[in-house]
């Protein structure tokens, strides 16, 4: 169909997501997108899902370290931060969201929110609760495997 | 502004790193709720710039455990609270002078009504607001959630009761930024300041407790030291 004249076209805003997920979480675009939809859904229902209108553009995950951003209308980015907010799992990984911002086009957003370091991960050996124990470390982030579980800590818990 | 989190081990991440994420959250502190946590407030407030404050929740059966528990650990933690869940606990809580916060009410079969309301007011005991089922629970538990914090919302405006608002993280992956809880609260029902207002007042009760432990407090208003210049003046 012919698109609409510029004047009468919806408005967007772009929100900047960060997603901090564990090490070895590979989830992709469309399990974020479908775990928005279904945030979103469950959230403010259907006619709102509908005028939030929440589709994930350029999604990107290396080693736990996620970049996302989401497209909204303009005037629904209160909705659409509480739906985004409500993501806690993505393919019942655990994972933390944050709107680092919002911008009006896609480049503005990229250019001043995204692209940031990730940082290196190198798997150390740490004393922790009285026992040595493996661990994978990002500057000064650890994630400390114990048998049972695996705790997330900082380079404080070891000194 | 301020959230209260549990630390390892009964959360999946230590004292330090919620604390790191509580700082790039943006929130300007964070109390522990963890008694069994073992963390360095100094340090970590060095190191992420975010204040730290020893606190303990309770966790007891019975008002009568809980009392025990109260008169033991109330000198040595800044923020005192306990866990609701029975309407026992709940009406033994809020009529403590000595609890500053009565969590999860309505949790489990816990309820909450207009004399528990008024006795908080009376015994300054702050109510939670639980924000942790809205975002992490889906269908019918979160229903119940929702409603039970409607109703304590109706309750706690009609009397004024003072509240804490707080998400109750199980790791540091479940922390979200005070603009997002604004955006869920208002998703809700509740008014965005009405919940940033919530997240402030654990710093507020951080920074009387820590008054009031402090050497020079005597009484609420009353100071040590010499007399005020204005007071000289109206001689």
């Amino acid at each position: 169909m012919k698109h609409l004249p510029k004047h009468i076209r919806p408005r967007w805003r772009y929100l900047a997501v960060g997603i901090d997920a564990p090490i070895d979480a590979s989830f992709d675009r469309g399990d974020f997108q479908r775990e928005l939809w279904y945030s979103a859904g469950n959230l403010l229902g259907d006619p709102g899902s509908a005028d939030a209108d929440l589709t994930v553009y350029t999604f990107s995950l290396t080693d736990g370290r996620g970049e996302a951003i989401v497209r909204t209308r303009r005037g629904e980015t209160g909705p659409a931060r509480a739906a985004i907010a409500c993501v806690h799992a993505i393919d019942d990984t655990p994972v933390g969201v944050r709107v680092r911002g919002i911008s009006g086009t896609v480049r503005a957003c990229e250019e001043r929110y995204l692209g940031r370091a990730t940082g290196e991960i190198y798997e150390n050996e740490v004393a922790f609760g009285g026992d040595r124990r493996h661990a994978d470390r990002r500057s000064d982030e650890l994630a400390i495997h114990l048998p049972t579980a695996t705790v997330c800590a900082t380079q404080l818990d070891i000194e | 502004m301020y959230e209260a989190v549990p630390a390892y081990p009964s959360a999946d991440s230590t004292a330090s790193r919620m604390a790191k994420a509580a700082a790039q959250y943006g929130y300007d502190g964070i109390v522990i709720r963890t008694r069994e946590a073992e963390y360095d407030p100094a340090a970590i407030a060095e190191r992420y710039g975010v204040d730290v404050a020893r606190g303990v929740e309770i966790h007891a059966e019975t008002p009568e455990s809980a009392s025990g528990s109260i008169g033991n650990f109330r000198k040595e933690y800044t923020v005192l609270a306990v866990r609701g869940g029975t309407n026992a606990l709940n009406r033994f809580a809020v009529e403590q002078d000595r609890v500053d916060v009565l969590t999860r009410p309505m949790a489990g079969d816990g309820d909450f009504n207009h004399v528990l309301a008024r006795a908080a007011v009376e015994h300054g005991v702050r109510v939670e607001f639980d924000f942790g089922p809205v975002l992490r629970q889906t269908g019918g538990k979160r229903v119940q959630a929702l409603s039970a914090l409607r109703k304590l919302r109706e309750l706690v405006t009609q009397y004024d009761t003072p509240y804490v608002v707080s998400v109750r993280p199980r790791s540091h992956r479940h922390l979200r930024a005070p603009r997002e809880l604004r955006a869920v609260g208002e998703a809700i029902g509740f008014d965005p300041d009405w919940i940033e207002a919530g997240l402030a007042e654990w710093g507020r009760l951080v920074a009387r407790n820590r008054e009031r432990a402090s050497d020079s407090f005597i009484a609420p208003g009353v100071k040590r030291g010499k007399y005020e210049k204005d007071d000289r003046r109206t001689r």
